[in-house]
């Protein structure tokens, strides 16, 4: 960690480590464009013989992708919504209010990230039935307004961090707990709301079990349970598969190298030695 | 769900880590990320507002739609939205929204949408769940959806092996749509070349192994005959056990010819070393491979469902066209030993079962006696199951001109339709807890098979028996 | 004042609250009533007292399916969560070499966890095939006979697996690697450490240089200084990662199955616990010995995290105030 000069072993090692991570990716994509004869043919050859395309037209010809898409996008920007607003809420109360039973009920919080979800599935189900919210979306966006444990504290960590003389302030001026709320505490915690944004939506866009559970209606199906679908149709047909499962990741990657700052920097929150 | 985890466990981690440094940036970070989130809500909501979903056909206003959830996918699809279609051109009064499931969860799903209080008007199904939901209450028998005397000439009209599929406590809850029965295939070109008979006899089936994958090969690339072991539900029923009595409620599957058939399914492994038979099952189960091991060249004798007559039909004509030599290819009953029963084996199929909450069962009998053939609609069924390569559930059926024609044109799929008629087709056992019972029976000879340390037959089943009797209790109790 | 800032406060926290009563309260409460009943959804539940947890008594002693269950969800747990340590820990020690294009090569490691879990299913289903994957071509390449990966019952920290193995390879019949569907499960979580290895190479990158230069001074070489300065330093977030990893292995539920195609299988390989509590509750319509399991399952983690929080003091080094 000292050494300023290439060390050939170390670019070495870097690059066979990228290789093997990397490959997968590589051929999935590579493998998608690939004609169906060419798929379990001997020898193997890397690249595709002709590139087609068409796979993937054949894809969204076979499933209507776009509705998929368009109830992923809708489920994800409910559930970014529903948790932004909750966690950020209660993540407030925990930082820098004081009332009884604060910490103890903390504690709580922390421990319920303990607890598997499989002992909360089935009274999750009922409870959800009488809201009526089988069968909706609603019955995957609606629990994401009530908070989740660990980023609440995340965001309470953050609010901590930031110094109570602003709040102290805007107190002063007439703020009420609410004012301070919205004009200190949500514009500084922006990296950090970044994150917790960030990370609910992939979580959203890769739910699976949720839809598993609680949709029946096929047009209501986001992008991750559509593809499982959609490997059970057709599942000898290696090279639509793969072309489906590129187009569901392409999204995700895209918003990815787009907001890798705030990914990478959002896990290390405190800021990295630099 | 649980995805969640795992993004949030990083989140968490991160928290700690800014607990631990009080260090951060904040214009660079506020002005970058403030920028993303605009240009990510700007681009949901023009996405959300643009797009108008063209949603898969709606019952026109004048009829009364009926949500019909079934598990086909990729070819059969087809065929399926094909009967669909034809039946709604065929009258005015209802309108058939297939809504496929594919997969192995339809059971769950099902279940899921009763609890859920939305479910279909009309579901198939293959799985063994009929009696599980019948017992509680989730169907509606036949003669409700219809009336007795209906459900009686229904009863009347199947082939025996499609009533007992349906039948639960006495009642059809399910109409069979669909048979699938399995028999032998054998490569007869291959055969023919090592001078060997077709497994119509119990000692020609064991022959085989010896002249095309003897012991003491080396490596074998190509066996006579393997046994699977889901399939001991069949060759229990050849030796002459049963699994379950249905006129007492008890399981027998512990008795003399079911160990019987175990010890016979056994001995493969015996003889080759389970590692050595388990490793070359692996190797059929490919995700590509979805033609059979068969036309693979895998083994000489193969035991499948009807639905492969199709493949090899397929094969035989791509190896004409290409002007290579053409594989001919037989069909055999399963072969039995001394004491066993002739034509018998292990029989499923697909069958409709009507909702409780149902909201339009007039309209889901109707479709239901369009595609099995029922009350007039022989000639249609004939040309579905054509089209599908399905076997009827109905000798009235079989005898309609166009499905003898089909027949004469498909020998080999005639071999199945024929042991269609035979009683000795024995469904899994049509009761509450089957599901468990099936997957005992299969987990039990599967570690039989493929573990060489694994206790005698006789005591496998015996356990495996004594669980299912418990299980089985549990379940049948008000 | 205070009343108000009370009920203020508590207005802020009402999300979280209700949350707490309707998502965790009432199902923990309700799952163990269920426990002790037979219930299935669509009829009341029936008291049975403690026949549902006799039951699971009775399979773990006799090698039932919660056994299997059980055992599954050890191996996996148990393979998966040190791997990921070590290899999400080495990989930070790579990234943190000073070469040129680091941001590139953190982008490519990191980049696999986010790929979502249908695909990555897909994908590994794919390139582990026993006959057409590229992973067996490459091993193949090298000599080695191929695993049989998703379509395999084998494991590879079964000493009889290997046995077999070696003995059909000494009598030179054909044999494939005892590399099993559990193992392939176990790849295929290693593949996305991305997640693991940037929270470890932040952490690295917060320890201070002082300590490095101390040990350098007194004549450490780069192995001495990671036992005893980048390791002791790590160990909080490892010991982190190490309760929330297994947290997360324990539950894994929708990688498996997709592999297995909801069966659990080849021959039961793949039933986790997770994936047989589902099957248990919404296929064979038991949701009261479901509950039981699941409960049974809530304490064994929560006795697992308390055992690892009493051993935590013996090798976790907190550099002052943690909270």
């Amino acid at each position: 960690m000292r050494r300023n000069r290439p060390n050939v072993l170390q670019y070495t090692a870097l690059v066979m480590m990228a290789v093997l991570f990397a490959a997968p990716l590589v051929w999935m994509v590579l493998t998608s464009l690939k004609p169906e004869t060419q798929i379990t043919a001997a020898p193997h050859r890397v690249l595709p013989d002709e590139w087609r395309w068409d796979n993937y037209g054949e894809v969204f010809d076979s499933t209507p992708y776009v509705r998929y898409f368009r109830n992923s996008v809708l489920l994800c920007a409910g559930s970014v919504l529903g948790t932004l607003l909750s966690c950020s809420l209660v993540a407030y109360a925990f930082a820098r209010l004081r009332w009884p039973g604060r910490d103890f009920l903390f504690g709580v919080m922390i421990a319920t990230m303990l607890l598997p979800w499989q002992v909360t599935m089935i009274p999750r189900f009922l409870l959800l039935r009488e809201l009526g919210l089988y069968n909706s979306l609603g019955a995957l966006i609606l629990p994401t307004f009530l908070g989740d444990a660990v980023f609440i504290f995340l965001l309470r960590q953050f609010y901590r961090s930031i110094p109570e003389q602003l709040a102290e302030a805007a107190r002063l001026d007439g703020c009420g707990e609410w004012g301070v709320w919205r004009r200190i505490m949500l514009p500084l915690s922006a990296p950090a709301l970044a994150t917790v944004a960030l990370f609910q939506f992939i979580a959203a866009w890769n739910d699976f079990g949720g839809p598993l559970l609680y949709l029946s209606d096929p047009e209501k199906f986001p992008l991750a349970y559509a593809l499982e679908q959609y490997v059970s149709s057709y599942s000898s047909q290696i090279h639509l598969l793969l072309a489906a499962s590129v187009m569901f990741t392409v999204p995700i990657v895209v918003l990815f190298f787009f907001t890798q700052k705030t990914f990478l920097r959002g896990i290390a929150l405190g800021g990295v030695k630099g | 769900m649980n995805t969640h985890t795992k993004y949030k466990h990083e989140a968490l981690a991160s928290g700690l880590v800014s607990a631990a440094s009080t260090r951060w940036r904040f214009v660079l970070g506020l002005v970058t990320n403030r920028f993303c989130f605009v240009v990510l809500f700007i681009v949901t909501a023009l996405l959300i507002a643009q797009y108008d979903p063209d949603s898969t056909a709606v019952a026109p206003p004048d009829r009364q739609e009926v949500v019909f959830w079934h598990f086909w996918g990729g070819r059969d699809r087809v065929v399926v939205e094909d009967v669909v279609r034809r039946f709604n051109d065929s009258q005015q009064e209802h309108f058939v929204r297939a809504i496929a499931m594919p997969g192995n969860n339809l059971d769950l799903k099902f279940f899921l949408s009763v609890a859920g209080g939305d479910p279909p008007d009309l579901l198939n199904q293959d799985d063994p769940v009929l009696a599980d939901w019948a017992h509680r209450g989730l169907l509606m028998p036949l003669d409700e959806v219809a009336d007795k005397a209906t459900a009686e000439q229904i009863e009347s009209w199947l082939f025996p092996p499609a009533r007992r599929l349906g039948t639960y406590d006495g009642r059809l809850y399910g109409l069979c749509n669909g048979l699938d029965i399995r028999a032998l295939y054998y490569d007869q070109t291959l055969l023919e070349e090592h001078e060997l008979e077709p497994p119509e006899t119990w000692e020609a089936l064991n022959r085989i192994n010896r002249v095309v994958s003897p012991p003491e090969q080396e490596t074998i690339k190509q066996f006579g005959f393997l046994p699977d072991p889901r399939r001991l539900w069949a060759w229990g029923i050849v030796f002459g056990g049963q699994f379950y009595d249905e006129t007492t409620g008890t399981v027998t599957a512990d008795e003399v010819p079911v160990v019987g058939a175990m010890d016979w399914m056994r001995s493969f492994s015996k003889t080759y070393g389970a590692d050595r038979v388990a490793a070359f099952r692996s190797g059929d189960q490919s995700l590509t491979g979805s033609a059979s091991p068969l036309l693979q060249g895998r083994y000489a004798v193969v035991m499948d469902g009807q639905w492969r007559v199709r493949e090899i039909v397929a094969a035989q004509d791509k190896a004409r066209s290409s002007g290579n030599p053409v594989r001919q290819y037989g069909v055999a009953p399963l072969p039995s030993p001394p004491g066993g029963r002739e034509n018998a084996g292990w029989v499923n199929g697909n069958f409709f079962v009507v909702p409780k909450g149902s909201r339009n069962p007039a309209g889901a009998l109707a479709f239901m006696k369009f595609w099995s053939g029922f009350d007039g609609h022989e000639a249609e069924a004939a040309v579905t199951c054509a089209a599908g390569g399905w076997i009827p559930v109905s000798p009235h059926v079989v005898k309609q001109p166009s499905f003898e024609r089909y027949l004469r044109g498909n020998p080999l799929f005639a071999k199945f339709v024929e042991l269609a008629g035979s009683p000795n087709q024995v469904p899994w056992p049509v009761t509450p807890g089957a599901t468990y019972f099936q997957r005992e029976i299969t987990r039990t000879c599967e570690d039989a098979m493929y573990r060489d340390d694994a206790p005698p037959s006789e005591v496998m089943l015996r356990e495996a028996a004594t669980r299912i009797r418990a299980r089985l209790k549990e379940r049948v109790a008000p | 004042m205070p009343r108000r800032k009370t009920v203020t406060a508590l207005l802020f926290v009402s999300p979280w609250l209700v949350g707490l009563a309707t998502l965790v309260l009432y199902p923990f409460a309700a799952s163990l009533y269920w426990s002790f009943c037979r219930y299935d959804m669509v009829s009341d539940p029936q008291w049975i007292g403690t026949a549902n947890y006799e039951r699971l008594g009775d399979e773990l002693l006799h090698g039932g399916q919660f056994a299997q269950a059980l055992r599954n969800t050890c191996y996996y747990a148990g393979l998966s969560v040190p791997l990921s340590i070590v290899l999400g820990i080495s990989l930070a020690l790579m990234l943190s070499w000073k070469v040129r294009g680091q941001a590139i090569f953190r982008t490519l490691f990191f980049l696999p966890s986010v790929v979502p879990v249908v695909a990555t299913a897909v994908l590994w289903t794919w390139l582990l095939d026993p006959t057409d994957g590229m992973v067996n071509h490459l091993l193949s390449a090298v000599g080695l006979p191929g695993g049989g990966w998703f379509n395999s019952h084998r494991e590879v920290l079964s000493a009889t697996d290997w046995s077999a193995t070696i003995s059909s390879l000494q009598s030179g019949r054909h044999a494939l690697l005892p590399l099993g569907s559990k193992d392939a499960l176990v790849l295929m979580s290693l593949w996305g450490v991305g997640n693991f290895m940037v929270i470890y190479l932040a952490s690295i990158g917060d320890i201070p240089s002082q300590l490095y230069e101390a040990a350098e001074l007194d004549g450490a070489g780069p192995l001495r200084r990671l036992r005893h300065v980048t390791l002791p330093m790590l160990s909080p977030v490892i010991f982190f990662n190490l309760v929330m990893g297994l947290i997360q292995a324990v539950q894994a539920f929708t990688q498996i199955y997709l592999v297995s195609d909801g069966q659990g299988g080849p021959a039961g390989s793949t039933m986790v616990l997770s994936l047989h509590l589902f099957l248990t509750a919404f296929k064979e319509l038991d949701m009261g010995y479901a509950s039981a399991m699941a409960w049974v399952l809530f304490v064994f983690v929560l006795l697992v995290t308390v055992a690892l929080f009493r051993t935590s003091r013996h090798w976790v080094h907190y550099q002052g105030a943690a909270r």
